[in-house]
């Protein structure tokens, strides 16, 4: 409604001719705004909503005439095995984001609390468990933990000359270990940030009145920030029912079949793609349902601890159990980032990686095969780089359009622009791939195959990420600076191409960053939309752990490690160094 | 520096295989058909070929081969289990698109399958006729023929299991003291694990998977997972892995031994087909007339698995064909057995 100033420098309508003229004269008087209002409605409707809609529509259809049935629903939940799936999931979903929090919270309350030294070095330990892809941390727990091979489990026989085995990952706790090792970043980054936000004086309150540090952590700083654990545990719980990678390469060993593999599952001869967007319904449900709780446990205001009054932060001292914590830390991290990498990079050097480090098993055949030999393994890393790059282009793009109208309240129902842009957010990478398939594979798009449609997959499934990013900081730029240049005869366009979006180049980039490196690395989105010629790294690598060929599977892990270090490295560089962390 | 050493390399390899020395010189030695052919495919530039029959490394090989005979015909590989290529081949089908060109399965079933829905496309390679002549006519249609012949059968780790203690026969396997010893593919993902269950489903009833999931075996995707894991060292004996995995496996240091069963060993007679709507149809015969010609001979030998043409010795350290005894279902067997096994195996053993 602020916006009469674009139409103010009315052009000098031409000669009228006709009714053609006419329409032509009334279109100049429509806003360009407008006009990019509805072109984001449609890439918006495109990318997000067609794909959802297609799935609904289509798990109510007969394969072959198209007419309604509700016979996919009884075939997807006909089975006991069928049922089994849904119910490992939402246990290893418990038992993941159990395990994330145990890991992630101590962490969070001694980085953001007290005196433990080595905070950067957590700080690391986090970030490093958040760009390694989960199916490669997989492999390399497979190398650690397998029950008789492991490097675990042959130093604890070893140490204690016994048989048996310490951990074996082939179990539903290690498929759950193992997929927490790489989720709690989430708890930690959410839980950090509450904890920075409660002042001393809660606990100095608690101290006075007799309770001691553990005391005071446990019975008023950690209920304080109740809700964020809460959050973030319905987060991972999330991220692991719609995880597919992982329960690929390790449950089919640890005999545990989960939703994400059952889907696959449908994809087999002949292919039934009803009965998996059938199937695939109740993760959809079970995932709204539990962003609506998180939405609602967040708003609660009873839990306000930042009011106007600033409050004083000190940090706790821990004495001599600082180390303890710090102790803790190093675990997390040797667990979740150093073993893992160590075993990969050793398996990635070796000719046969159970016979361990020593001169005649070290080769470099595995990277020659891939980098020399291989006829799609450098197509691939070159498919993931220009796919992940477009489609982290179009999702800024379109997020940086959609959170300025929506911020800046330009146009009447801006939000359900905004409500759009974060819908993906709750659809799991592996139904929205299947709607994808569904709505988009045949003709007469007929884009089955093509770059274009994995690049459409990636930018709506992580445009929610491009989104959250640019509207903070979109919020950040107070709309003075736009209006003094509009003012000064700039119209809307130049004032934003010249004015807001240099002030925010680097958050912008750092969003692009972020889009680019999860792109990289997603397996769920891309597996059922691949041809032969558009495989990614991460379907390439799933394609090579088939055949179990860990050391060239290592090598291939590293390669992609190197590329996304690269890029980390230059997003610290230009955005600073905790671009990846502060907002997810 | 190290431009010389692939240099160096290079040549040894030409030296050594003597197939990359035939092919330098290809151009003279074409048949005027296989000029032809070429001529056209070089038009189309390129071959997408869906394979589950030879391991990633060797097919890749022969991917590698094919355009070294043909550098204007790029081929590309898309390896995988043969049952995620039949699923691939499905999905291309289902979305009304094409992209596969030449398709081959350890599981024949499939071929059946795809012939009785019109999705092949006749053609006879005139290579065909220089095959091993029990293996020559696959269809009598031409729809589709032999390009892999795979023996299926036991290895141990050597260090963790003495020649006597070793298993004998595929009924050995349910003997107790295998618990947690034993690896195997899976199959929902491997074609020839599909067939080999159908087999064992004929011999002994499916009974026989009920006991050896008793003994714990650790499932994979692949009939190829297990030689990984016996390397190293995470279980000691594999069921029914292709004998020429286990071959290379050997030839690179790793302590293997083959094991050919009493009862006999699987032997995977497998084909390949074009697809009728491939989109480089010239591409496509000019391939199956590789794939059946003497030029992938080379390439096979090299990778241990068995010629498809008489005339080369057997892979370095396997028997002869005609001093194994082979088993196989039928074709119609396959084609059926094979979903049913499918589902039986993800009963009893819960994936």
């Amino acid at each position: 409604m602020n916006d009469t100033a674009a139409a103010l420098p009315k052009p000098v309508a031409g000669q009228a001719e006709g009714r053609r003229g006419g329409l032509l004269r009334r279109l100049r008087y429509v806003e360009p705004v407008t006009l990019l209002w509805l072109l984001l409605v449609l890439v918006l409707l495109f990318l997000v909503a067609a794909p959802l809609l297609k799935l609904f529509s289509v798990s109510f259809q007969a394969q072959e005439t198209g007419t309604f049935t509700l016979s996919n629903y009884a075939t997807a939940y006909g089975r006991a095995r069928y049922l089994d799936a849904l119910v490992n999931s939402l246990t290893l979903g418990l038992a993941s984001a159990a395990i994330a929090v145990l890991l992630a919270v101590p962490m969070a309350w001694a980085v953001s609390r007290t005196d433990m030294p080595g905070k950067g070095f957590t700080w690391a330990v986090v970030l490093g468990a958040f760009i390694m892809p989960p199916y490669l941390g997989a492999v390399g727990w497979i190398l650690l933990a397998g029950p008789n091979s492991g490097f675990v489990n042959r130093f604890w026989q070893w140490l204690t000359g016994s048989e048996g085995t310490l951990f074996n990952v082939y179990s539903f706790e290690g498929l759950a270990l193992v997929i927490a090792l790489h989720s709690f970043p989430l708890v930690f980054i959410f839980v950090k940030a509450a904890l920075d936000l409660v002042s001393s004086e809660m606990e100095d309150a608690a101290n006075i009145l007799g309770a001691g540090t553990w005391t005071a952590m446990r019975k008023v700083t950690l209920p304080l920030v109740w809700p964020s654990i809460l959050g973030s545990f319905i987060i991972v719980f999330l991220e692991t029912i719609a995880l597919f990678g992982t329960p690929a390469i390790l449950g089919i060993p640890a005999r545990i079949n989960v939703v994400t593999t059952q889907l696959w599952q449908f994809f087999e001869y002949p292919v039934r793609v009803e009965v998996a967007a059938a199937y695939a319904m109740p993760l959809l449900l079970v995932t709204i349902g539990l962003i609506a709780v998180q939405k609602l446990l967040l708003a609660r205001k009873a839990f306000v601890s930042q009011t106007g009054k600033g409050g004083e932060r000190r940090m706790i001292r821990l004495g001599p159990w600082r180390w303890a914590m710090f102790g803790w830390c190093a675990l997390v991290g040797a667990l979740s980032v150093a073993m893992p990498l160590l075993v990969l990079l050793q398996a990635s050097f070796a000719k046969a990686w159970g016979r361990g480090i020593s001169l005649d098993n070290l080769t470099l055949r595995n990277y020659h095969l891939l980098i020399f030999e291989h006829e799609m393994a450098m197509t691939s890393i070159w498919n993931t780089i220009w796919f992940s790059a477009a489609a982290a282009t179009a999702a800024v793009l379109i997020a940086l359009l959609v959170a300025y109208i929506v911020n800046r309240r330009l146009m009447p129902f801006g939000e359900v622009l905004g409500f759009l842009a974060m819908a993906p957010f709750v659809i799991p990478g592996i139904v929205m791939a299947i709607g994808f398939y569904a709505a988009y594979a045949s003709p007469p798009l007929a884009l089955y195959g093509t770059a274009a449609l994995i690049i459409f997959a990636f930018t709506a499934r992580f445009l929610p990420i491009a989104y959250a990013n640019s509207s903070a900081a979109i919020r950040a730029v107070h709309p003075e600076m736009e209006e003094a240049a509009r003012i000064l005869g700039s119209g809307r366009l130049q004032a934003v191409s010249r004015i807001t979006a240099p002030l925010l180049r680097k958050a912008l980039l750092g969003g692009w960053l972020i889009v680019f490196i999860v792109a990289s690395r997603e397996l769920s989105a891309a597996i059922f939309l691949v041809g032969p010629r558009t495989r990614t790294m991460a379907v390439l690598l799933y394609d090579l752990s088939e055949a179990g060929n860990f050391e060239v599977l290592a090598a291939f892990g590293g390669l992609l490690l190197l590329i996304t270090l690269v890029l980390v490295g230059i997003g610290m560089k230009l955005v600073g160094r905790d671009f990846m962390l502060r907002r997810i | 520096m190290q431009g010389i050493t692939k240099r160096q390399l290079l040549i040894a390899g030409a030296a050594l295989g003597g197939l990359t020395a035939s092919s330098r010189s290809g151009a003279q030695d074409m048949s005027a058909h296989e000029r032809e052919l070429y001529e056209a495919a070089k038009r189309e530039g390129e071959i997408t070929w869906y394979s589950g029959q030879y391991s990633a490394e060797t097919s890749e090989a022969i991917g590698r081969a094919f355009t070294e005979r043909y550098p204007e015909v790029r081929c590309n590989v898309v390896r995988s289990t043969s049952q995620v290529a039949f699923q691939r081949l499905s999905q291309d089908a289902r979305a009304g698109v094409a992209q596969c060109d030449v398709f081959s399965s350890t599981n024949s079933g499939h071929f059946q399958l795809l012939k009785r829905q019109s999705r092949l496309l006749q053609f006879r390679p005139q290579n065909a006729d220089g095959m091993l002549e029990s293996i020559r006519n696959a269809d009598p249609d031409n729809f589709f023929h032999t390009s892999f012949l795979g023996l299926f059968q036991l290895a141990c780790n050597s260090q963790k299991v003495s020649e006597d203690e070793a298993p004998k026969s595929w009924t050995d396997l349910l003997d107790p003291k295998w618990r947690n010893q034993l690896a195997v593919g899976h199959p929902g993902f491997s074609g020839a694990i599909g067939v080999w269950a159908v087999q064992m489903r004929k011999m002994y009833g499916w009974d026989y998977f009920k006991k050896l999931e008793k003994n714990k075996p650790q499932i994979g995707r692949s009939s190829q997972d297990p030689v990984t894991l016996l390397n190293a060292g995470e279980r000691s004996v594999g069921v029914a892995v292709p004998a020429a995995t286990v071959l290379l496996s050997i030839s690179r240091g790793n302590p293997l031994r083959l094991i050919y069963p009493t009862e006999g060993v699987l032997a995977t007679i497998a084909p390949s087909g074009i697809i009728r709507n491939a989109p480089h149809p010239n591409a496509a015969k000019l391939f199956m007339e590789f794939q059946t010609g003497p030029h992938m001979t080379p390439v096979l030998l090299r990778y241990f698995a068995d010629p498809l043409r008489p005339g080369s010795p057997p892979p370095e350290g396997a028997k002869p064909l005609d001093q194994i005894k082979l088993l196989a279902p039928s074709i119609e067997e396959q084609e059926k057995g094979v979903p049913e096994v499918r589902e039986l195996w993800r009963d009893t053993f819960g994936v």
